[in-house]
Parts: C-alpha cells; structure tokens; sequence
C-alpha cells in the first residue's frame, strides 16, 4: 500500500497519542460517557471531515464542543440556525462605515475553527447551501473579496431527528458533504446516575451582588491542555498509518456491495469508500494502533454510509431501516465473490 | 234453402269424424315416414314426428362395426305411446330397419308381431351411395405383424421402461464417479483446506480479493460459532478479540494482513490449530479454489 508516504516515528506517535489522551481525559471531566462521539469529533478534527450529531434535545452536544475547544485552543463559534437566519449572518457582510463612507466587511461567525451549526435543519435551504458550499471550499466570498477560512475548521452540525415540522430536510447531496453523521444514544444508566451526581454538586456562584445556580458550562476549565500545534502533528501523523490493500479491497467490497443491495435505491458514493479509509486511519491513531484494522470498518461504516445510501421505497414500507442494512452488508462480507452478488441484483 | 245447406255439411263432418274415430280403432298409427329423399352414405337423415307405441325408446349402444349410426334426435310424449325424431348416417349402402337400433328404457323385450300390444313396426331406411357402380376400393390394411408377447402397447411400454432404466444407470453412474472424485479432491479438514492458501498468501500468491475474503471468511466463520449474528457490527470485532481462541487468531491475522511490516514467523500450524478438527465446509464463504495469478491486480493496478 503506497497511501503512507512516511513511516509514522514511534516519536511521533507516542506524543499523538499522549495528545489525544489528554483531550479525553479533558472532556471526561464534564461531559459523563459519550466516549463514541468525542472519538467521532476528533476523528472529524483530525481529518478535515465535518460531522453532523443527530440525537434529541439534552444529550450534551453543545457542552461536548465547548469543552474540545476549549481543550485544544480553538475558536469556537456556535450558530442557532432558524428560519429567518440569512447567509450574511453566517458569512458575514459589507457595512457602510458612516465615518469614512466606505464600505467594509463584517466576517460572519462562520470565520472559526469549530463552528457548532445547532438544528442544521431549521434554516432555510440557500442559507444550509451557502454553509455547506463553505464547508466544502474552505473559503467564503463576502463582496468582492475572497477570504480563506481558518484551518483547522471542522463544522458540527446537529439535528434533532424527531422534531420534524418547520424543518428543511437536507438533500443527499448536502449530507453528502458530512464525512460523519453520528447518531447519539441516550446515556447507560450507570451513566446517568453519575450525570445526577455531578450536576447535583453544582452549587450558587455569586455574581455582581447577585447569584446564579451553577451549569456545566461554568465550571469549564480555560487552560487547554493541547496546542494547535499538536493538532496539526496529530493530523499529519493520521496521514501516516499504513493502509494495508487488503483493507482497500474491504472498502471496495462494502462500497460495492451498497450499490448492489436488494433494499438500497442509491448505494454509496466514491467519497464514502474515501471517509471510510481517512476515519479509519484517524481511528487507529486513537486506538494505539499505526496501521488500520476490519475493526476500524466495521465500527465507522453506519456513521460514513448510511446517510450516502438511499433505501428503496418498498424496503421502507417493509419496516427495514438504514442501520440494519449496513449490519446485514458487513455480515455479508467474504461472502462469496461480488460478481455473483452484482448477478443477483440484476436478477 | 240455407237449412238444406247446413244440414248437407253437418253430414260431411260427421262422416269424415266416423272415418277418423274408425282409423284410431286399428291400435297403432302406421308409422308416418315421410318420404324425403334418401341420403348417401355418410350423410344424415331425418325421421321426423314418427309415433311409436308403447314405452319410450333408446338407442343402444353401438358396435364398432355397425354401419349404420343412429340417434334420436328429439323425443315428446304422444297420448300413452311417444312421438320421436330418428337421425341416422349410414355408413355403407343398403338397407336397414331402425327398429334393430332400438331398445324400450325400462328393459322390456320389443314385440315385433304385428298387432300385438306395444309392438314395433319395422322401420325401414335406405342408404344410396353416391359412387359409380363397378369402382374397385382399396384393399383394407392388412394387420401388422407385432411380435409375439402382448401386443403393440406393451412392446411400447416395455422400451419406454428400459429407456428410463438405462438413462438412470448411466446418471448414477456419472454421479458416483463424480462423488468418488470430489472426494479424493477434497481436504479432509478446514485446516487442510486453509494451510495452502494461508501458505500462498505468505508467498505473495493470493490476489488483495482473495486476502480480504480469507479475512472475511474467518470473521464470518467465528461470528457464526459464537452465535454473535445480532452482535452490533461495531461492537462484533470487540467481542472477538476477546474470545480466548478467536481472539488470538484474528489478532495474528490482523497483523499479518495489515501491519506496514508484518511478522515474519508466521506459525501457521499454530494458526490452523483451532481448525484442525472442522470438516473443510465449515466455512462456505470460502470459495479460493481457483485462484487469480498475482496478476490479476492489474484491476487495482489500474485505478
């Protein structure tokens, strides 16, 4: 496999891995389980993907962002996009400066490193396209001007999957853009009991004469624990684990095979096979791990496919939902060879 | 004058109702054949409303050989006796009496003697034939010589049963051999099955397809062992590593397949170990028999 041009250092890797220790440690101070999605925010951190978390209402997606932030230096930005929201208020706008009588831009909140687009769907669809167009561009036109947009940037987005009225549902296309999308669980009840007991120590703080009851927000440490500098090692060194061509030919097959499901009406693009291998290397990284493994797959594949595939409508009406069709595509990897399934399908 | 002239007709009819009551009195109607034109053979003819005494009448069933067919066309009721419409076709010229064709439905014998109760007049019929005096017909076929034992019908089923028997002997013939090949082909274990394909991928020999289903294979088989098929596919790997036997085993495949520098004692015995008493279809994912030269990869090559 030629994809590492370079051999990770042992060096290297054992300072990305004491980083990325770091930030966990970090996050698991305020935020109480969860360990899969923050592992899916830094795979999305360290690859340059975006990643959209759907999951209701209370399961600590804004507090989990503020604290990556803040535990790596970024600038964080958050958006709660509505139905009036226009896309100057994301990108920015020209001004009439009344003193000089000249105009000048205004950059919009999106000029951040982790920019938390809270209920994507909310917002109308030109002003979800000219987030995503960014999102993809790396750059925002204002006026004439063009500028870039800060690296690192990484979009989080969130939906709420079961609020479905007022909202614009985005297209294929568009979620086409996220190189995850991460559906959030509710918390395990171990979880949870220590949720209650950590909230339940929150206590007043006093302010201007006044007090306020204490949140989770508050009791963020400032100091991060890992530089920008560190990030940009980390993602370099992510671009150095060794892909081996049999996993390639693991990819390909399950790729393949979405396109060829009885259930699926569009399988998957050339860019999920992509994302499956960036955050399956990212993965490995944060498994200790300088080479990529079945397992990597076989845990990234629901997050990196199911919003690429499109069921059939029967399939639908029958009750089978996306998660169990990846389930039953990586059950039927080594299955036999895949000219076999292409002839089935054609059947 | 016009009493003299009722009184003349009153006569007449009289007279003429004394005629009738007199031709009533003899029993039996003559049979009322018309006389319609006589048909040729193989054409129908009809005798119609013709009034038969005594029970009603059927056709009886007709001899093969008979050259005359008859039908009763339609039947009614006429006072105690029935009235009849008689449809025949003969077959050969001449002449024939209906009445032969005939039998009463309730099974009593046909009187024939005239005058006696229920007695059938004969009921004569004639059949021209439309040939030329003196044509010469072809001679009847004469019959074939069929050989000895039961006759055309049994000689057929007799080689249809042989052709079938012979047909089976040769299939199961055909499916024995091919048993007894397969059988000497065929590993005696999966350990068997797998030692020359883990030994040519060792050598490089297996195309990247046939290394990734390899993989896949073994994943699929301890899947199934461990009766993990609901197992979340993200969590499935996990549950695997940590089987005592699996684990292992996948984690040496793992590292062979996928590190940057594999190990390079590989000890495939030890690797085969967990395989060795499995019959070779224990995994039927794995289909390597006909391996692609390492060329092959021009398809990856390509890209």
């Amino acid at each position: 496999m030629t994809q590492n041009p370079a051999q990770l250092s042992r060096d290297d890797f054992q300072k990305t891995e004491a980083f990325i220790r770091a930030v966990r440690q970090r996050v698991a101070t305020v935020v109480v389980g969860q360990d899969v999605v923050v592992e899916r925010l830094l795979i999305a951190l360290f690859t340059g993907g975006h990643i959209l978390l759907q999951g209701v209402p209370g399961l600590a997606k804004t507090l989990l962002i503020s604290v990556l932030s803040k535990s790596i230096d970024l600038d964080f930005a958050r958006i709660q996009f509505t139905i009036d929201l226009l896309p100057s208020d994301i990108l920015g706008s020209e001004i009439l400066d009344q003193r000089t009588n000249e105009f000048r831009v205004r950059k919009g909140p999106i000029f951040t490193n982790l920019l938390l687009a809270d209920e994507i769907n909310r917002a109308a669809p030109k002003v979800q396209g000219a987030l995503l167009e960014a999102m993809q561009e790396r750059k925002v036109t204002i006026g004439n001007e063009t500028f870039r947009l800060p690296a690192p940037f990484l979009v989080i987005a969130t939906q709420n999957p079961v609020e479905q009225s007022g909202t614009f549902e985005l297209p294929e296309a568009q979620l086409d853009r996220f190189m995850l999308v991460h559906r959030l669980e509710y918390p395990s009840p171990e979880e949870e009991r220590e949720i209650l007991i950590r909230n339940s120590a929150l206590g007043v703080q006093r302010q201007d004469g006044g007090a306020i009851v204490q949140t989770e927000f508050d009791v963020l440490k400032k100091e991060p624990v890992g530089s920008t500098n560190e990030l940009v090692a980390a993602m370099e060194a992510v671009h150095r684990v060794h892909v081996s061509e049999t996993f390639v030919e693991h990819v390909v097959d399950l790729v393949n095979r979405s396109r060829v499901h009885k259930s699926i009406e569009l399988g998957c693009s050339p860019r999920a096979g992509i994302a499956l291998i960036k955050a399956a290397r990212a993965r490995a990284l944060m498994h200790g791990r300088h080479y990529t493994i079945p397992e990597d797959l076989f845990a990234l594949a629901e997050d990196v496919m199911l919003h690429r595939m499109r069921l059939k409508y029967e399939a639908i009406a029958e009750g089978v939902n996306g998660k169990q069709i990846v389930a039953e595509l990586l059950r039927s990897l080594g299955g036999g060879p895949l000219e076999a399934k292409h002839e089935m399908a054609r059947a | 004058m016009i009493r003299r002239r009722a009184l003349l007709l009153a006569t007449v009819c009289a007279l003429l109702a004394c005629g009738l009551s007199l031709r009533a009195q003899e029993g039996v109607l003559a049979p009322q054949v018309p006389a319609p034109e006589i048909p040729s053979v193989g054409m129908p003819g009809l005798i119609q409303e013709l009034v038969l005494s005594g029970s009603e009448l059927e056709v009886r069933p007709r001899d093969p050989k008979d050259p005359l067919v008859l039908r009763i066309a339609r039947v009614s009721p006429h006072g105690s006796d029935f009235r009849y419409d008689l449809e025949f076709v003969g077959l050969e010229p001449g002449t024939y009496d209906l009445r032969d064709g005939l039998r009463r439905k309730d099974g009593t014998p046909i009187e024939t003697s005239a005058g006696a109760p229920g007695s059938l007049p004969a009921i004569p019929v004639e059949v021209r034939s439309v040939l030329q005096p003196g044509i010469v017909k072809p001679h009847p076929p004469s019959d074939l010589d069929v050989p000895g034992f039961g006759g055309y019908r049994t000689v057929l089923v007799a080689a249809g049963v042989l052709w079938i028997a012979g047909l089976l002997v040769i299939l199961l013939g055909w499916r024995r051999r091919r048993r007894a090949e397969i059988a000497e082909q065929r590993p005696a274990t999966l350990a068997e099955r797998l030692r020359p394909l883990v030994e040519r991928a060792l050598a490089g020999e297996l195309s990247r397809e046939q290394r990734s289903q390899l993989e896949l294979s073994l994943v699929a088989y301890w899947r199934r062992k461990l009766d993990l098929e609901h197992e979340r596919p993200a969590a499935l790997l996990g549950r695997l590593r940590e089987h005592p036997e699996a684990g292992p085993l996948l984690s040496s495949l793992e590292a062979w397949l996928h590190m940057p520098s594999p190990p390079r004692n590989i000890d495939v015995t030890g690797l085969l170990a967990p395989y060795r008493n499995l019959p070779p279809d224990a995994v039927p994912e794995l289909d390597l028999q006909s391996p692609e030269p390492p060329a092959g990869n021009a398809r990856a090559a390509g890209r």
